[in-house]
């Protein structure tokens, strides 16, 4: 069951302070490399919900992000609509669709599971990398930012738009917790840990599958929306399978059901590509040996392996002070 | 309260439930005989929806369930243990209890609240941790507890759902002798109101908690009547009651 842990709060406040810190004080690269980090996380944090907490891996929430970015092009571009009704569509939009593969897939498992949304996906970039109407190969220009210039935001500014994409990173992680705490959420769990026995319990296992799959593809269609207005520019790579691909190896290199796990991952995944990639144009192959590493060490990524080490330490700590500040309590009321 | 009509299972060239129709009345206790291999498991199977009927047909409080799948006839008010402990063993008793609970007041559907702090849910697993003795274990993870805890853990997940008709499969399964007379107390201490089919090869418990008594052979029902008829048939003892008798 979901739960959070002081170490997982610790994690959280950290990274909170260290991606603020960063959008305040970066320039303008470090804000690209920031906001990047960002969209990924919220990419990767819909993902863990279904994966680490209902047992769904999917290889098309990187399809899904396209959806949303597209979505949100089409609506500003095309149908000329207001950007922030356009954001709200393209989340719609793209929680339908996976609300559909959720529902389409829920009776497949394992490795079935993971070849239905992959099919899914390469048929989503397929179509849109044929079509005129999503612009083919060429892909979509001139897409708008979000108009904040009510509140004296003004999101064309880099710095701006990250502590933008920081606060709905906020906020899409907080849906996240009430969706996974919520009775929904636990059944979801129920069902990874013994999917016969809820069912025989009376429930409809699809449709609890269904929603949470559907819920965590509106918030990938946020990523997308975001991603979408982040560079303007949108083409069909988007939604290839490698991108869902990468979003899950991260998601493993962080932690697999955790939530903040992933976020951690995400940080560490764009500022290694963009660190070796100053050193060497294989960076990939240094990803890949950090993730064999992390597969072969038994801990559930980087973030299970902080648990594992510390995470038992610092709940014994803070329960000391707890019962010293406690102590200190009763001699003064004595 | 259950019912079933010329109930039929073919696997094949396998005939495994033949023409079985049994009726129990709300608040009666059956207990299902039968040696290995006598299709006891088949038909919960096709009792609960797990298995489709060749023909025949399963009725729940009058109503012709048949078509329906596991979980409409769970919501229905039928509930199953298993004989292998099918719980979830990440969890701890409370949540296993609470799952169940959530979905038999609907939080377990709700995207709003957390179903397991739910009061009702809450009253609920206090209740049934109480009936299946649970009570000092109910923060312990599954995988903690010992085997004879898990066993009536699986009773327990399938009371949280408040059932009208609770299908016990094998419930003594691997208990030893003590543990197996704790199990005779807690089903004596279910609500009477509460319609029990069990399959069980412990024959202590079967007589001490049956109200009625069904023996199926090669799928078939062979005996039908009180503990006390069961005791004095001759059939029975050459099926099935003879090493037990002798023992």
């Amino acid at each position: 069951m979901f739960q959070h842990s002081a170490l997982r709060y610790t994690a959280l406040i950290l990274l909170a302070v260290g991606a603020f810190a960063q959008a305040v004080t970066a320039g303008y690269f470090g804000l690209e490399v920031l906001t990047e980090i960002l969209l990924l996380a919220m990419l990767v944090l819909a993902l863990d919900m279904v994966a680490g907490f209902g047992g769904m891996v999917s290889l098309c929430h990187g399809a899904l992000m396209g959806v949303g970015a597209y979505a949100y092009a089409i609506l500003t571009t095309k149908a000329g609509l207001a950007p922030p009704v356009a954001l709200g569509g393209s989340i719609a939009v793209t929680g339908a669709a996976a609300w559909v593969i959720g529902a389409i897939g829920a009776r497949a498992h394992g490795i079935y599971f993971i070849m239905a949304t992959l099919a899914f996906g390469q048929m989503a970039y397929s179509y849109v990398f044929e079509a005129p109407f999503f612009g083919g190969d060429d892909g979509m220009g001139g897409i708008p930012r979000i108009d904040l210039s009510l509140i004296g935001l003004d999101l064309n500014d880099s710095r701006s738009f990250a502590l933008f994409c920081l606060a709905l990173l906020g906020a899409a992680y907080g849906a996240a917790v009430l969706i996974l705490r919520s009775g929904l959420g636990r059944s979801l769990t129920g069902v990874m840990h013994n999917e016969q026995r809820m069912r025989a319990l009376g429930l409809t296992v699809w449709r609890v599958k269904a929603d949470v799959f559907g819920l965590s593809g509106m918030i990938a269609g946020l990523a997308g929306a975001l991603a979408a207005q982040h560079v303007m520019y949108i083409s069909p790579g988007l939604l290839a399978w490698t991108v869902s691909g990468e979003a899950l190896v991260v998601v493993i290199l962080g932690g697999l059901g955790t939530l903040v796990g992933p976020m951690i991952g995400a940080a560490a995944f764009v500022i290694l590509k963009h660190e070796v990639s100053n050193v060497t144009s294989h960076w990939h192959l240094v990803v890949g040996v950090l993730l064999i590493a992390v597969v072969m060490s038994r801990a559930n990524g980087l973030f299970g392996w902080i648990e594992a080490r510390w995470g038992a330490r610092l709940e014994r700590r803070l329960s000391d002070m707890t019962r010293k500040s406690d102590a200190e309590e009763i001699t003064t009321d004595a | 309260m259950l019912e079933t009509r010329n109930l039929d299972k073919r696997f094949g060239a396998v005939h495994v439930t033949r023409n079985v129709s049994l009726k129990l009345e709300r608040g009666e206790r059956r207990v299902i005989l039968g040696p290995n291999g006598a299709g006891k498991t088949t038909l919960f199977n096709l009792l609960v929806g797990e298995l489709t009927p060749s023909s025949g047909s399963v009725l729940l409080a009058g109503e012709d369930v048949t078509a329906l799948p596991v979980a409409k006839r769970a919501r229905r008010g039928l509930s199953r243990s298993y004989q292998k402990n099918t719980l979830f063993d990440g969890l701890t008793v409370e949540e296993n209890l609470g799952l169940a609970a959530a979905i038999h007041t609907g939080a377990g559907t709700r995207l709003w609240g957390d179903s397991l702090a739910s009061p009702e849910v809450r009253e609920i697993v206090a209740e049934v941790a109480e009936q299946v003795r649970l009570m000092p274990y109910l923060h312990a993870k599954v995988s903690e507890v010992s085997y004879g805890v898990r066993r009536q853990l699986e009773v327990g997940v399938a009371l949280a759902t408040r059932p009208l008709v609770l299908l016990m499969d094998e419930p003594t399964s691997g208990v030893g002798p003590e543990m197996a007379k704790g199990f005779h107390e807690l089903l004596n201490d279910l609500p009477r109101d509460l319609t029990l089919l069990i399959i069980e090869h412990d024959m202590d418990l079967a007589f001490d908690v049956a109200d009625t008594i069904t023996v199926l052979n090669y799928g078939e029902v062979v005996f039908d009547g009180l503990p006390e008829e069961a005791r004095g048939s001759k059939l029975l003892k050459e099926i099935y009651l003879g090493s037990w008798e002798d023992a």
